[in-house]
């Protein structure tokens, strides 16, 4: 069925520019070094879950979208410190680009917007808003209108990103419990 | 897995997995469910692998002209750390780029049963809006929507075809853009924000329908400042309103005094330009907080006298958990009107001095599964298109209108993120014969 959705998009998207930029705050980088000033390395690796595990995501109410996952390992003198993990979803039309940090107890640490393209919106990025992450893990609902504050006027941004942040939790959770991420 | 194994894979492979994907899914419930949820799976997984294959591919196409630096410098199996060169584009974010032009759409279609006048029930297409947002480059685009009211127009029929917005965007720094063209005006809590998953209730409610005018838009160029303490600044000059489209032989200036005399940017007058600022501030998460001013001399050169239309709000919402408050007070106010009245003496509807109007609302999510989600609510509101008249001597000075309190109470369900099922009951204080049962299906992507 994904398959079919996709297509059924990719019918509405005429052309597709080369680059596609309201405004950029951070690159991947950039956001990785941010959240783990004190690593030495980010190890890149890649994350991809089987099928079962794309079900176990589905069985916690997280869809998994993608069994392919780049993930930034932060390391210090060869000790792991967390990961990052950039993703991108649409906010209302346009995609955001965000990563998220987590710590070895599988908390958030972090929540970086990289780009910010919706004419509306824009607030996603305030420190305020992305502070409500820091410290909830896979046991946290993760979800606006419940322990994420919404923004009036950006539902369908904090939605999306919340939803983004909450699946990519449960993905470094289950990639970590099946040992493909230690 | 090993699917997940570089492989080139044609287009006509991607083609035969999508079909044989859908295939398996439709036969999902059959007797081989196993066997097909696990072809299913593998489908999946190689169709994946052809993704990361694909943003492989594009992310070396994007490098190839590039000098390597970056990566150069990087240890192996490391990412670089060193920040991109000014201007450019993260590496990620340049495998995995928005569409170009992107189809959007919203619609009503409500259902309304006046409980007293059940011979006035009425099924319509309120709304079904079509439009297309495309990026001419990384910091320009034109955004639009065309509206269909009430379903068919022509001459013969109720419906209206509207071009809603059209404008286009430039991102001139991180902090401000320009928008120019026709856009909404960005006042109260609805007008800039006026899908059907966006607000609760069948209607849009009446201060922001009456007082403001329902997706009130001017043809203009305005700035707007979006900045990192959460404040977002707009202000800009735009086309007004025109006192000349007054019939005082009609009620419609009673329903709303601004939507009878605004012109929509079709063959608009432009002698009399207009000025607004919008304030909002979303510094702690879950509230807003704005206000807006708009203000513009109304008669357009085609008459003696000069008036000048003024209307503000102030407006919040806060949304704690589950709850969602907000409340909108807006105020709206034409000058010099004992002299426009003075020609139109007799007429049932002389134009106001002044019009207002607030509510107050209250939802609260009780229930929601996956992307359901089940919000009741109730909205207190009170409104009056002719608060006050100008002096026009004994007799002849109409008397003000009573203001019309409405309480709605209903509940909107979320049926996923786009797509929402509505029901309420509207009671009217002054006007008892408007008391109606309402239900609504709308849909916004």
């Amino acid at each position: 069925m994904r398959v079919v959705v996709a297509a059924s998009v990719s019918a509405l998207v005429i052309a597709a520019p080369t680059s596609a930029f309201a405004v950029d705050y951070l690159s991947a980088d950039q956001a990785a070094k941010l959240m783990f000033p004190e690593a030495d390395a980010f190890e890149a690796r890649n994350v991809t879950l089987d099928a079962a595990q794309l079900q176990q995501l589905d069985a916690q109410g997280v869809r998994g979208r993608s069994a392919s996952w780049p993930v930034r390992v932060a390391k210090r003198a060869g000790a792991t410190l967390g990961f990052v993990v950039t993703d991108a979803v649409i906010g209302k039309v346009e995609l955001i680009d965000y990563a998220v940090g987590i710590a070895l107890d599988g908390n958030i640490r972090q929540v970086e917007i990289l780009s910010y393209r919706e004419s509306h919106g824009f607030e996603i990025r305030l420190p305020a808003w992305r502070k409500q992450f820091v410290g909830k893990g896979s046991a946290s609902t993760l979800r606006t209108g419940d322990d994420i504050a919404n923004i009036s006027g950006a539902t369908l941004s904090c939605n999306h990103v919340t939803d983004g942040v909450r699946r990519i939790v449960a993905v470094v959770a289950l990639a970590r419990r099946g040992g493909t991420l230690a | 897995m090993s699917s997940t194994r570089p492989r080139a894979l044609p287009a006509r492979a991607l083609l035969a997995a999508s079909l044989a994907l859908s295939a398996s899914t439709a036969f999902a419930q059959s007797a081989t469910e196993t066997a097909l949820a696990q072809r299913l799976d593998q489908l999946a997984a190689e169709l994946a692998a052809v993704k990361a294959q694909l943003v492989q591919l594009q992310q070396a196409q994007a490098a190839a002209p590039a000098p390597a630096a970056p990566v150069a410098q990087a240890a192996p199996g490391s990412f670089g750390t060193t920040p991109p060169a000014p201007g450019s584009a993260p590496a990620y974010s340049a495998s995995l780029l928005g569409p170009g032009t992107v189809l959007t759409s919203y619609g009503e279609i409500n259902y309304n049963r006046p409980t007293r006048q059940t011979q006035n029930t009425q099924v319509d297409v309120r709304r079904f809006v079509l439009g297309y947002q495309h990026r001419f480059d990384e910091k320009t685009k034109v955004v639009t929507e065309l509206e269909v009211e009430h379903a068919v127009s022509s001459a013969a029929d109720p419906g209206e075809v509207e071009v809603e917005q059209a404008y286009i965007e430039r991102q001139l720094t991180p902090v401000w853009s320009l928008r120019a063209g026709l856009f909404l005006m960005p006042v109260g809590l609805l007008n800039e924000n006026h899908e059907p998953t966006a607000f609760y209730g069948v209607e849009r409610n009446f201060v922001e329908t009456a007082i403001i005018p329902s997706t009130w838009r001017e043809g203009g160029a305005q700035l707007v400042g979006n900045f990192d303490n959460g404040l977002t600044v707009q202000g800009g000059i735009t086309t007004g309103f025109d006192l000349n489209k007054w019939d005082a032989t009609s009620t419609e200036g009673k329903e709303s005094p601004l939507f009878s005399i605004h012109q929509e940017l079709a063959l608009a007058k432009g002698h009399d330009l207009a000025a607004f600022g919008a304030v909002n501030w979303r510094g702690i998460p879950g509230l807003l907080v704005g206000g807006s001013l708009f203000t513009g001399q109304a008669t357009q050169a085609q008459a003696v006298d000069k008036a000048r239309i003024t209307l503000w709000d102030i407006h919040a919402r806060w949304t704690p958990g589950k709850w969602d408050f907000s409340t909108v007070y807006t105020r709206g106010t034409i000058s010099n009107t004992a002299a426009l009245n003075a020609a139109l003496v007799g007429n049932p509807t002389l134009i106001p001095k002044s019009f207002d109007g607030f509510y107050l609302q209250g939802a609260y999510k009780v229930w929601s599964f996956d992307d359901y989600a089940l919000s009741p609510f109730a909205r207190w509101e009170q409104f009056n298109t002719a608060k006050s008249y100008a002096d026009l001597g004994m007799g002849l000075t109409p008397e003000a209108a009573r203001a019309e309190r409405v309480v709605t109470m209903g509940a909107n369900l979320q049926v996923s993120q786009g797509v929402v099922l509505k029901a309420d009951y509207q009671r009217f204080r002054e006007n008892a014969d408007l008391n109606r049962v309402n239900l609504g299906l709308g849909w916004s992507f």
